[in-house]
């Protein structure tokens, strides 16, 4: 009896510690590769770095010495700059593409697989073959410029054309992300709104924005915010086009922070960086969830 | 029965302490008999993929294999090498048992403890042999000049052997500069606007002016021709005196104009193509694109390029810039790698490397009947006409950094050089202070 029972409760014991054991490998894993690394960048921002071993504690110092770091300061506004104008541009280049892939035509199907073709190309691959395009000695631009009796492009030599070359290059690569997300969305809008608007002879026009856009708004708001996530965290394309020049025109803080932490070896120093950038990622991403939220089922 | 019985016995506590102290004599004798007659085997060396490396990579590795040593050579794109070596050695991972450095990067290496002292494996620092300004950038601290916080007692250790010495020479078009190398900087310009004036060039000039490394690299003959001094002996900055700021106005002004419009975006690429593809009619650069000179593979205009001594304002001083090998402590094969460079900088091998066309570190190969590379009596012409390392400190590559952005903004504007340097200047040693460099 009391042997019965004993083998009843062993077996209820470890049915009980069954879903345990079988998630404790994942759990192992994930501490050993996401909480170790997080603790660790979090442990070592708050230690001052030098010859790469942490030689004391610093609390928050690293934090304070990021907001009068004149490098630090030009890092984020460029990157602002960068993201705020990229996501602009593709999410309107986006929303016009996807608007006009919503029709059914011969050939959408291709035009649309056609359109994401930059998205799935290796960014460094898409910066070198920028690079060959804007390069004044033997790039494209140049080599049609001179064809037609100019003299060589200047691009990647100049402060704001290197910027805007960047983002155009962004914008090139990206705009396609877009497009899916809001095609997506706008495929999924229900059609009774739109066939009453017709019938009550509202145009074009009127229809997009009175019905298309406030109904898009949750989507388009989720795909501004991931876009402006991803953007956030750019490096190869700049690494490979610009090195954050010509001066400091197109370094963000992604490559800031890697030149901090590797060339320079500040390790300190470069942990506060990103932190803070993944403080303003998280932050972004909390919109995004909110949004997702307010969207509701749609 | 019996033996079957004592089989069967339960190994006692003094058991495993003799099995495990027999078995760890035997590893450690395996162990050290083979340190001792490492003569040759495995040896995995990493390098940066550049052109001063093509003689090694094609004479020297196959006569390695004849004497017994399997190379294994691991290239890397320059820009992640540092950071890839650093992370090896700094997490004992043991994938290399030879960096091939860029020789700024040893006091970085040599601060953080990270590679085995060579001069106690062997390695005779003080044969008359070596080019003295070579090997003595293989020592941490250094043995001479200023040293960092924490080491200003230290006793300097051997930690890096030079591997090939590569330096800065004049690269010339032969049929621009008829009467041999320009000897002085206005002379460059000068017989340069004739040869432009007369359409067998484009352009006098073609440098770097890529923020960061290359624009430092490239204004850093020029600086040191005008008499400048990076730091005092007691790292007070001392690059913005009078002569750096006019070198910065000369590099920055005349020089810019007389180079290709686009050369504030240039790098390493585009200054070679600019010279190899004929249209520049000098420039000062590192062997591994000098040695591309012969080459109709590579280059235009074979024949019309000569090698010289830098032009001089008030000195022809070129930088060194040499690959220099060190051993990680966490190398696999240290004994091997050792026993390599012992053998590599060695007069029988150095000679073999000079008649493969690289410039040798050791002076009597200088010296070979039939050297690989017209390139290499003019280095040791500029050796001993003058060639300065950059300063040995593991800060350098910040240092560069925060003068290569201000050069780069002046270079864009075309003027103010000396202006420049002052910016440079302030912000290098507000980043000095902070790492504790005056107290």
């Amino acid at each position: 009896m009391r042997s019965a029972r004993r083998a009843r409760l062993q077996g209820a014991g470890f049915d009980l510690a069954l879903p345990y054991l079988l998630l404790a490998p994942s759990v192992l894993i994930v501490l050993a590769i996401l909480i170790y690394p997080l603790w660790d960048g979090l442990r070592a921002s708050t230690q001052f770095w030098r010859y790469g071993k942490p030689l004391n504690d610093i609390g928050l110092d690293n934090y304070i010495a990021l907001w009068s770091d004149p490098q630090f300061i030009n890092s984020l506004w460029v990157t602002v700059r960068f993201v705020g104008l990229s996501v602009a541009i593709e999410t309107v280049l986006g929303l016009a593409l996807a608007l006009f892939c919503l029709r059914e035509f011969r050939g959408i199907r291709l035009l649309r697989t056609v359109l994401i073709v930059p998205m799935v190309i290796t960014p460094v691959v898409v910066a070198i073959v920028f690079r060959l395009i804007y390069a004044s000695d033997a790039g494209m631009l140049t080599a049609f410029s001179e064809t037609l009796g100019g003299t060589p492009v200047q691009i990647l030599g100049e402060p704001l054309r290197a910027f805007l070359a960047l983002v155009a290059l962004d914008v090139w690569e990206w705009t396609p992300l877009m497009f899916l997300i809001l095609l997506a969305g706008l495929q999924s809008l229900p059609s009774e709104p739109f066939e009453a608007a017709r019938v009550d002879g509202a145009g074009p026009w009127r229809t997009f924005v009175d019905h298309t856009l406030p109904m898009l708004k949750p989507v388009l708001a989720i795909a501004i915010v991931l876009r402006a996530i991803d953007a956030f965290g750019t490096f190869d394309q700049v690494f490979v086009l610009t090195r954050g020049g010509p001066g400091e025109a197109t370094r963000l803080i992604s490559i800031y922070g890697y030149d901090t932490a590797f060339k320079f070896q500040q390790t300190g120093f470069a942990a506060a960086m990103f932190v803070t950038m993944g403080l303003i990622m998280l932050a972004l991403a909390l919109a995004a969830v909110r949004l997702l939220r307010r969207a509701g089922p749609t | 029965m019996n033996d079957f019985r004592s089989l069967r016995r339960p190994m006692g506590r003094r058991t495993v302490l003799q099995g495990g102290a027999s078995l760890a004599l035997a590893t450690a004798f395996a162990g050290s008999s083979r340190i001792a007659e490492a003569a040759g085997g495995k040896v995995i060396i990493g390098a940066f993929a550049d052109g001063g490396l093509t003689p090694f990579k094609e004479k020297i590795i196959p006569l390695a294999k004849t004497q017994g040593f399997d190379i294994q050579f691991l290239e890397d794109e320059y820009g992640v090498t540092l950071e890839k070596w650093y992370a090896d050695a700094k997490n004992a991972a043991g994938q290399y048992d030879l960096y091939l450095l860029d020789d700024p990067w040893v006091p970085q290496f040599g601060a953080a403890d990270l590679l085995e002292d060579l001069g106690a494996g062997g390695i005779d620092a003080g044969d008359s042999d070596w080019i003295k300004s070579l090997i003595d950038m293989g020592w941490w601290p250094p043995q001479t000049g200023p040293r960092v916080a924490g080491f200003e007692s230290a006793k300097p250790k051997l930690i890096c052997v030079p591997f090939v010495g590569d330096l800065q020479t004049l690269t010339y078009r032969n049929d621009v500069y008829t009467k041999g190398a320009p000897a002085t900087w206005d002379e460059l310009l000068e017989m340069g606007k004739a040869g432009v004036a007369a359409g067998k060039i484009k352009y006098p000039i073609v440098f770097r002016g890529v923020s960061g490394n290359p624009i430092v690299t490239s204004w850093y003959p020029i600086f040191l021709s005008y008499g400048g001094e990076f730091f005092d002996d007691k790292w007070k900055v001392a690059f913005n005196s009078a002569a750096g700021k006019a070198a910065a106005d000369f590099f920055v002004g005349p020089l810019k104009q007389n180079a290709p419009p686009g050369v504030v975006e240039f790098d390493s690429d585009q200054e070679g193509a600019a010279i190899l593809g004929g249209d520049a009619g000098a420039i000062i650069q590192y062997s591994g694109n000098a040695l591309k000179a012969d080459d109709p593979a590579q280059s235009k205009v074979v024949g019309k390029l000569d090698f010289g001594v830098v032009p001089k304002k008030e000195k022809a001083i070129a930088q060194i810039g040499i690959f220099i090998a060190g051993v990680p402590k966490s190398a696999p094969n240290k004994a091997n790698a050792i026993a390599f460079l012992k053998w590599y900088c060695g007069a029988a091998t150095q000679a073999k490397l000079a008649e493969a066309g690289s410039i040798p570190v050791k002076r009597t190969a200088f010296q070979v009947p039939k050297p690989g590379n017209r390139l290499i009596p003019v280095a040791l012409k500029q050796l001993d006409s003058g060639a300065l390392p950059r300063p040995r400190t593991p800060d350098w590559a910040k240092v560069e950094e925060l003068l290569g952005i201000e050069l780069n903004k002046a270079l864009q504007a075309g003027s103010g050089g000396g202006a420049a340097l002052d910016v440079a200047a302030q912000k290098v040693t507000e980043y000095l202070t902070q790492m504790g460099y005056y107290k």
